[in-house]
């Protein structure tokens, strides 16, 4: 073993391409995830013909740095501009953007950036320590399973979204209801297409997100133009004088990134190991990724919390656990391909695609015959996660400049990367009306308050809850047979039923509360009258 | 010296000439990049393909070959967008045996004969996985078994209808077993498939060799056949169908096509660019350490494949015993409706309550604040239907010069912005990250 460790060890840091492809994978994959509509999956997409070129561990090299740099760099126009970079930053669009309102932008980046580091290597440890043991738990899983978990990560979303429960839940359901539109997975017949080609592909969520939040953000900063007279955030990084020297200008840029950041690490370390654990679970599970992970970790960092209030409107734990979390999920998406050859999200699919090419065989006999690789693949994690520091650093200084660019010039802009990265994701002119559309619902739902998170969710985990669902109905007799019989589906069944009837009980309190203070007053009414 | 407007004027003339230099001329096809539309999501064995066909076109043709992911609709959008392309052979698609299946089954009215096939690069034939633990050790204890337990069996590998499930259902078919005496669970993919075999949700799964090839390997499934004319050069201890009795072969097959009517010489310089592809030891290579056969026919050949198969599936498809299964107990309304209930439970407890009353801090839009919201989804719109004529450049540079405008921009400021960020904006997109942007009347 000790043996292995060391090949590995003068396979990844003897050979200076390595690194370098790192230093260069880092730089491209903060820029994919950077702008909307570029995600983790498409950068990585966009690097297999370069693999083909390139030795196994140098392709693995470009692949897992691109990945997680990616998510991170998601975080970037999430807290900046409130579109959120990949969908697992949606999670937590409103709580970080609040930061940025108040000017308050680097530090809350250098928040998500520190957790971001520690999530990554937390879920490195986990794949490191347990991976083959803890493949055998994607083996319990069915689609009645499934379905609990996907009801579980949408519970989540209407728990976590600030004030009333039930706008948040009536918000899921407009997600859920626009992700049935266009060709049924599981019955393969068109819904509410209207006879419209388009729209048999349904609504993408990517287009669908950065409608809801981009757009409808462009839409309410024209109206509210006049009124802003700065950018927010502009007062708090704009320096009064210029630096003396550079590294006057490094000291006061690290300090401003990570002093806040890195005490908080250590104050919430146990918060922080709790969400990696919950990520690398929930990234292990093929078709669950990084954005279940980030929703589940923020309802249970809310449920936990000492100041629940703040979730949603600028809560630094909230922000800190879903970052930890999503960043955690990469490495266990790992966990099934490399043992069972099942890919735990789109980019292991297409890693799985890569590693064929070089004739290497996913299975559980990889960690015996190919130790080395296993072990270069732990190390390469670490690595990534070390650049991510210094790549996400200097994201964090660039995008700084970003909000301090006038707002009547930066509104068009945004608008138009709107439009490029809803155009990107598929190459079609429907995907931006998609974007249009959702950015009138965005706007309109805003006005009521009503939160836009679970609309998104909803439109993501709309199209797999459904295929659970009718999929465990038809295989079984009975509803009760389809998603209780098997006892983990009945466990997390229960949970999920638990989530849901707490704030229901609470409610049910509220109103026996009404009632009595109605009565009393009725009462008092009565004895007076009489 | 020059005016401040001026010397703005000049920084964008010089930005916009400097990104120019992606431009190219002559006449002989093909000068400009190549969209490769891909049917598929990332990361599927289609893709794979797709993505290794473009690296290796792209050097046979000298310009960028471009894979879009256009997905969804059980590869009813990627198809449909394909026939329908501009004929001039810089849209190309990446065609799957759905091509046959979709129109049999009323979901679009593309069929093979909307394309003009370039050439076949490979087929995969169906093979039926049981876990390792099952009692059956052949095809026919497994046949027998379905034909004695209706409606106990449940099995997987794509959704209803689709390419594996033909395979498996026309199996039964054959063996005079009614195809719905089989519970097809109805999941999307090889990969959840198979983990719903290991997880004990279902008992058989039926999908090809290489997308089952880790789980095989590790001893957690058995293979009973694969529906192959012979036995797959990769797996040669896995029978056919054929040598247990069984008359009965079902392949899925990939190929690239153009839309009908492009000009003779594009076919025919895009056929021989293929067919080195195909030939190439790289391609080979890749195919085969992917678990991927390579079978490669020309144009007439791939046509009468096309052809052929079509009718076998069409038979298949409109016959009785598949028409009966196409029917599910939970129809494809079910769940909307269950949402719509739901959403109007919601919605009326949130009337009830006076939830859905404008806050008090939110101002009521004046008819100013309406104009200038049209204003700026007029902008989208009018990008959505010039940019495929006028270009990305074009389009979007003099909408942007409006919007900035608009927003009490000064207008030199207004379009040397506009001409710099959409100028590297292309750059960025169109050149760096491939993102098929239109081209328009610039020629860029």
């Amino acid at each position: 073993m000790s043996g292995c460790l060391l090949q590995a060890f003068s396979g990844v840091f003897g050979d200076p391409r390595v690194l370098l492809i790192i230093v260069a994978a880092a730089v491209y994959g903060i820029f994919m995830g950077a702008v909307p509509g570029l995600t983790a999956t498409m950068a990585v997409a966009l690097l297999v013909p370069l693999t083909f070129f390139l030795d196994p561990i140098s392709a693995l090299a470009a692949v897992v740095t691109v990945e997680a740099c990616a998510i991170f760099a998601g975080d970037i126009p999430n807290a900046l501009l409130r579109i959120p970079g990949t969908p697992a930053s949606a999670a937590y669009a409103d709580d970080a953007y609040a930061f940025t309102r108040a000017g308050r932008s680097t530090e809350v980046l250098g928040v998500c950036l520190a957790f971001s580091v520690a999530g990554g290597v937390l879920g490195t440890v986990i794949l490191a320590l347990f991976a083959p043991q803890l493949a055998s738990i994607t083996t319990w899983f069915t689609v009645a399973e499934y379905f609990w978990l996907y009801l579980l990560g949408l519970s989540c979303a209407v728990i976590v979204s600030r004030g009333s429960t039930w706008k948040a839940a009536f918000a899921l359901i407009i997600g859920l209801l626009l992700s049935t539109v266009g060709l049924s997975a599981v019955h393969a017949q068109a819904r509410f297409t209207f006879g419209q080609a388009e729209l048999f592909q349904g609504i993408n969520f990517i287009p669908a997100m950065i409608g809801l939040f981009g757009v409808s953000e462009v839409f309410r900063s024209i109206l509210t133009f006049d009124s802003a007279v700065t950018t927010p955030g502009s007062q708090a990084t704009a320096p009064l004088s210029p630096p003396r020297s550079w590294s006057q200008w490094l000291a006061g840029s690290v300090r401003s990134v990570f002093g806040a950041s890195l005490p908080l690490l250590w104050i919430r370390k146990w918060h922080a190991i709790r969400s990696g654990m919950i990520g690398s679970l929930i990234g292990m599970l093929p078709g669950a990724g990084a954005d279940i992970a980030a929703w589940v970790s923020l309802a249970v960092s809310k449920r936990f919390s000492k100041k629940p209030e703040e979730y949603g409107t600028g809560s630094m734990e909230g922000v800190s656990d879903a970052s930890c979390a999503n960043n955690a999920a990469l490495a266990g998406a790992w966990v099934p391909a490399l043992v069972f050859g099942i890919p735990g999200d789109s980019v292991t699919a297409i890693v799985m695609g890569v590693l064929l090419m070089k004739n290497i065989k996913p299975g559980p006999e990889i960690f015996e015959k190919q130790a080395v690789l296993v072990y270069s693949i732990f190390l390469i994690f670490f690595l990534a996660n070390l650049f991510l520091i210094a790549a996400g650093f200097l994201a964090i200084k660039a995008g700084g400049y970003v909000v301090r660019i006038p707002r009547k010039i930066l509104l068009p802009l945004i608008l138009l990367f709107c439009v490029i990265g809803s155009y990107a994701i598929n190459g079609s002119y429907f995907d931006i009306g998609v974007m249009l559309a959702m950015g009138g619902l965005g706007f309109a739902l805003e006005r009521r308050q009503i939160p836009l998170g679970p609309v998104v969710l909803g439109i993501i985990l709309g199209g797999p809850l459904e295929e659970r669902f009718i999929q465990a109905l038809s295989s079984s007799g009975s509803a009760w047979e389809a998603f209780f019989s098997r006892p983990m589906a009945a466990a997390l069944g229960v949970v999920s039923m638990l989530v849901w009837l707490a704030p229901f009980v609470i409610s049910l309190r509220q109103v026996r509360r009404l009632l009595e203070s109605a009565s009393g007053r009725l009462s008092r009414i009565r004895r007076g009258s009489s | 010296m020059k005016s401040p407007s001026q010397q703005f004027l000049s920084v964008a003339a010089i930005a916009l000439s400097a990104a120019c230099c992606g431009c190219q001329g002559g006449d002989a096809y093909p000068t400009a990049p190549i969209v490769l539309i891909c049917p598929w999501s990332a990361g599927g064995g289609t893709d794979q393909t797709s993505r290794q066909v473009a690296t290796l076109l792209e050097r046979q043709l000298g310009v960028p070959v471009n894979v879009v992911n256009s997905t969804g609709g059980a590869g009813v959008t990627g198809h449909t967008r394909g026939a329908l392309a501009r004929p001039d052979g810089y849209t190309i698609t990446m065609v799957t045996v759905e091509i046959n299946m979709l129109h049999w089954r009323g979901l679009t009215t593309i069929s093979y004969r909307d394309f003009d096939p370039v050439g076949m690069l490979n087929r995969d034939a169906t093979a039926v996985f049981v876990r390792q633990d099952a009692p059956w050790n052949t095809l026919g204890e497994l046949e027998k078994h379905i034909r004695d337990n209706p409606g106990q069996v449940k099995a997987s590998g794509t959704a209803r209808g689709g390419s594996w499930h033909l395979g498996f259902a026309g199996w039964l078919d054959r063996e005079g077993i009614d195809p719905a005496s089989a519970i097809w669970v109805s999941i999307n993919g090889a990969a959840p498939s198979l983990q719903e075999l290991i997880a004990v949700g279902v008992d058989i799964a039926c999908c090809s060799l290489p997308e089952a090839q880790a789980l095989l390997d590790a001893r957690r499934i058995r293979c009973l056949g694969v529906m192959a004319d012979q036995r797959v050069e990769q797996y040669p201890g896995v029978p056919t169908f054929k040598e247990q009795g069984v008359d009965w072969t079902f392949t899925a097959w990939r190929g690239i096509c153009l839309p009908k009517g492009c000009p003779a010489e594009v076919r025919g310089r895009l056929a021989a660019a293929l067919e080195n592809v195909a030939r190439s030891s790289e391609f080979r290579g890749y195919m085969g350490s992917a678990g991927f056969d390579v079978t490669w026919q020309p144009p007439g050949q791939f046509a009468d494949t096309m052809a052929r198969v079509d009718e076998q599936l069409g038979k298949l498809l409109t016959s009785e015993a598949m028409q009966s299964i196409e029917e599910s107990r939970f129809g494809p309304m079910f769940f909307p409706n269950v949402l719509a209930v739901l959403g109007g439970a919601v919605f009326l407890g949130l009337l009830v309550t006076g939830q859905l009353k404008r806050p008090e801090q939110t101002e009521s839009l004046s008819l100013r604040d309406l104009g200038r919201l049209a204003e700026t989804a007029a902008c989208v719109m009018a990008y959505v239907i010039f940019a495929e004529t006028a270009g990305f450049l074009l389009t979007a540079g003099l909408l942007l010069v409006f919007l900035l405008l608009r927003l009490g921009n000064r207008w030199h400021v207004s379009v040397a912005a506009s001409a710099v960020v959409v100028a590297l904006a292309y750059q960025l997109f169109a050149v760096g990250l491939r993102v098929p942007l239109p081209r328009g009347w610039l020629g860029w």
